[in-house]
């Protein structure tokens, strides 16, 4: 019973209850970090690092956290965690700081960390908090990813920073940008929602 | 008095202890990699002069500082690099992009005209548009050219004083040109004193 249970809170948020095309939260940093896979790829890890710990943390505190002052304790676990992350790949991986370093600090603003925190770990046990902030993590993570390889590619030619297409390819300025972004967000949203996710798509 | 400490004292008291804890969890790892995000950043300047000089290099730290160590001397305001019995000299620069200031290290041979390289050292341009300065084709342009320069479509530069320009970052472009055009100026008033 309680294993199928934890199964199910690792399997919504990949799919039915999918933070980004359900969901539709973290959506400024859909835009602002998908023009490169490599920049996405850091993202992504960590935003599943931020919002699996901060939602592990908040929940051992859930019953000491006053409710009137919580979100500003909130914040601040989600805040601590994203400046670790920030200190550590300054330390240990500078070449990937260089290039990300203004978008780390955005991890304390998505709004998938804050959304889990609020609406699942406040009310739930360490362990399924765990498993529904790093799955939460991981669905933003294949759907960032998919737009990332999609914008690359056609912006850049290339994918990891390596030239795929040839010089024939002719680079879409738009995809680089935010508005490329939100075309393919609202396209992969759309093929989701009526394909694979009929059902849900009045969630 | 119990309602009284549980509105107002202890989310209070619970807040502070609360900040407490994150901040010596950041500032103590901060403390503790201090030394080594320190190492990062001089490694990279050191990184761009070996490029702006036209040195080659094995890219780790320690085949950064071997080779910094070995060709490059430290003069005041700029640096000097032995390459091929030929003196470089490598002018640091820094001045406007689009959104934050560019730093970089023009190389200069002995004649104080001539480009021997263009690196980066800092920018924080438009990642994918104008971020791509930082791209290698970028910066090789200028390596054995003399400026001013001229900004021309991306792929078609052929005349000596020609440079491509990056689509859809035409304004970067123009900010890095004005940066490179200035060095040769900058060299002479630092160096020669004129």
């Amino acid at each position: 019973m309680a294993k199928s249970k934890l199964l199910k809170t690792f399997t919504e948020p990949l799919g039915k209850n999918n933070p980004v095309f359900v969901q539709i939260l973290g959506i400024c940093s859909t835009l602002a970090v998908t023009n490169k896979v490599q920049n996405t790829m850091v993202m992504v890890l960590g935003v599943t690092f931020a919002t699996a710990l901060s939602a592990w943390t908040v929940s051992l505190l859930r019953k000491l956290i006053p409710s009137r002052i919580r979100m500003m304790v909130e914040t601040m676990i989600i805040a601590a965690y994203v400046i670790l992350v920030d200190i550590i790949l300054k330390a240990y991986y500078p070449e990937m700081w260089k290039q990300l370093g203004p978008y780390v600090g955005l991890i304390i603003t998505n709004c998938i960390v804050m959304g889990r925190v609020e609406a699942f770990a406040l009310t739930n046990k360490p362990l399924p908090s765990l498993v529904d902030g790093l799955a939460s993590g991981l669905g933003y993570a294949y759907v960032l990813l998919l737009i990332s390889v999609v914008r690359e590619l056609m912006g850049s030619g290339s994918l990891w920073g390596y030239r795929i297409l040839g010089s024939w390819w002719t680079n879409w300025a738009i995809m680089i940008m935010p508005p490329g972004g939100f075309f393919i967000l609202a396209i992969a949203i759309w093929m989701i929602r009526e394909t694979v996710g009929k059902e849900v798509s009045h969630a | 008095m119990s309602e009284f400490y549980k509105e107002r004292i202890y989310p209070l008291l619970f807040m502070f202890i609360t900040t407490v804890v994150c901040i010596v969890l950041t500032a103590g790892a901060h403390i503790l990699t201090f030394d080594l995000a320190k190492a990062n950043e001089l490694s990279f300047t050191r990184r761009a002069i070996l490029n702006a000089a036209g040195l080659s290099y094995e890219n780790t730290t320690l085949g950064i500082e071997e080779v910094y160590l070995a060709s490059v001397t430290e003069e005041e305001g700029y640096y000097t690099a032995i390459v091929d019995g030929k003196t470089r000299y490598i002018i640091p620069l820094i001045g406007p992009g689009l959104w934050g200031t560019i730093e970089i290290m023009a190389g200069l041979e002995e004649d104080l005209t001539t480009f021997s390289g263009v690196a980066i050292v800092n920018q924080s341009e438009t990642p994918g548009l104008g971020g791509r300065i930082e791209e290698p084709w970028f910066t090789a342009q200028f390596a054995g050219k003399q400026g001013p320069f001229t900004l021309v479509e991306e792929g078609t530069a052929a005349q000596a004083h020609e440079v491509d320009g990056i689509t859809g970052a035409s304004r970067t472009s123009e900010y890095f040109k004005n940066l490179t055009d200035r060095a040769a100026s900058e060299a002479r008033r630092i160096i020669q004193g004129v």
